[in-house]
């Protein structure tokens, strides 16, 4: 279930979120912190950074004010600007045609075997 | 810029549109101009930097989680020098109660780290989440918990620097003058050797309020009489109505024992969590400039009270005089606050820093310490140029 957006404050840009974003975790980089996505948004930038958001929303929850990312937004913007990544078109392209995103598949296989963690 | 690549591998250097603009400001949201991004992974790629930093006369800015309400980290066409790859915890000392971590390592994640051995690192700024130890020291915090444990400096016992010239310091207890507070104008931290101290056994809060100032004055200075007291908090009228609390003036008190009347976890975290939420609805609710004179204690009645005529909403650190009032963009009450806080004998900085932000209002004092310190570490004013004063 989303989280109701209707209240969405503005983000203050207080850097609290950084640690608790797991693709900060790995690229170690502000522009792919929740608050450098903001600061890219508030640039008016369409950029593919905004593909690197997982949309987990932790940034949300140890927000002080509980600003979300608004993730889902952003990639729309840049489907409707036709900005996407070869790996999106691929997985676009395989759904439409197969039926799943990972694409042909032989006989009898499945195109993945979900596990819970 | 082609020079500076061939420096470092790829993934350490970034001229990008996205990068840029991700670091033309930190959390003062005073715009500044960022030519490049430089990500060290270790003290050499500093050194290297900071040569080719006094060979070509480009400014250096040391930046750590970006954190600062000053602009201490707000570049002017600057490279910024950003701690976040380094990140090791290198040698934690039992005995001598010392840990050595990289200047990167943000403070939870350190202390988190060191539950197991049953110590801490006790300066806990509310930007504890994020900011560094690195960020820490240069800006010399203090925090929720000064009352009890001090500043940052307080808590270093040596600190390695990379200074102006591109030579390796390594500086003691005896020579913080040159590094703590000093908001990266001698040089980048790159590690630092940290004193520690036992987490507390038990906690317990009360939260005061009173109709009158001085009531809670008088009410203060008791509790600073009491050994086991570890925070003490503040929140005027104005902003204690922010967060749900009655507006009158409120004290929020912690004990390392079990005398507050607060004792259940939970609610002891939803306390904190509101007073730690303070700052960002503040600027939510249009008071985005935070300021953080350091008062003496008997300037504090006359001073809280010209807040609370002025309708300026106020928190923070009343254990150690560190109040944080809230203005509107461009107040011209801002100013007032200085005078009266030089008046009184008091700090325009209490503990954000001077940056950008402050810098026109340095004592000359402190304007011929830093030179006298750019002289020694950095002659050729390659390290956060015009920061400071």
């Amino acid at each position: 279930m989303l989280i109701d957006l209707t209240e969405n404050p503005d983000c203050t840009e207080c850097g609290l979120c950084r640690e608790a974003c797991p693709v900060f975790q790995i690229q170690r980089q502000e522009e792919y912190s929740p608050r450098g996505r903001v600061m890219l948004d508030c640039a008016g930038l369409q950029t593919l950074v905004f593909y690197q958001c997982t949309l987990c929303r932790t940034c949300r929850i140890v927000c002080p004010i509980g600003h979300d990312p608004n993730g889902e937004t952003l990639r729309s913007e840049l489907i409707n600007a036709g900005i996407e990544t070869s790996a999106n078109q691929t997985m676009i392209i395989n759904i439409r045609l197969y039926g799943n995103p990972f694409g042909p598949l032989a006989d009898g296989e499945l195109p993945k075997v979900l596990t819970c963690c | 810029m082609d020079q500076l690549e061939s420096l470092f591998q790829p993934t350490q250097v970034s001229n990008r549109e996205e990068t840029r603009i991700a670091y033309s400001r930190d959390a003062s949201r005073i715009q500044g101009e960022c030519r490049a991004v430089v990500w060290p992974e270790t003290v050499t790629d500093i050194v290297r930097l900071a040569q080719w930093a006094a060979e070509t006369g480009v400014d250096l800015v040391p930046r750590g989680a970006g954190t600062g309400l000053c602009g201490g980290s707000t570049p002017q066409n600057s490279v910024v020098v950003d701690s976040a790859r380094l990140r090791h915890i290198d040698v934690l000392n039992l005995q001598l109660k010392h840990v050595v971590v990289e200047a990167g390592v943000p403070l939870d994640q350190l202390n988190l780290n060191l539950r197991s051995s049953g110590l801490f690192l006790p300066v806990i700024p509310g930007s504890h989440r994020s900011a560094t130890i690195g960020g820490m020291i240069a800006t010399n915090a203090a925090g929720l918990h000064a009352v009890r444990y001090g500043r940052m400096s307080d808590w270093v016992e040596e600190v390695v620097v990379v200074d102006g010239k591109g030579e390796i310091q390594r500086l003691s207890v005896g020579d913080r003058n040159a590094f703590a507070g000093r908001e990266g104008i001698t040089g980048m931290i790159v590690q630092a050797t940290l004193r520690l101290t036992e987490i507390p056994k038990s906690r317990s809060l009360t939260l005061f309020s009173f109709e009158h100032l001085a009531d809670m004055l008088e009410q203060v200075k008791q509790l600073k009489t009491n050994s086991a007291l570890s925070a003490l908090e503040y929140l005027n009228p104005h902003a204690a109505g922010l967060v749900g609390w009655t507006a009158r003036h409120c004290v929020l008190a912690e004990y390392y024992s079990g005398e507050g009347e607060i004792r259940d976890p939970a609610e002891m975290v939803n306390l904190w969590g509101a007073r730690e939420s303070l700052s960002a609805r503040l600027t939510q609710a249009g008071f985005p400039i935070s300021e953080d004179p350091q008062f003496p204690p008997e300037a504090l009645e006359d001073n809280l009270d010209w807040l609370m005529v002025q309708n300026i909403p106020v928190f923070g650190h009343l254990g150690v005089g560190i109040l944080h009032p809230r203005f509107l963009r461009e107040d011209a009450r801002i100013a007032e606050l200085y005078y009266r806080v030089s008046a009184s004998g008091g700090q325009i900085s209490g503990e954000h820093g001077m940056g950008l932000k402050k810098r026109h209002w340095a004592s000359e004092a402190l304007k011929a310490e830093v030179l006298a310190l750019k002289r020694q570490f950095d002659p050729q004013h390659i390290f956060n140029r015009g920061k400071l004063c």
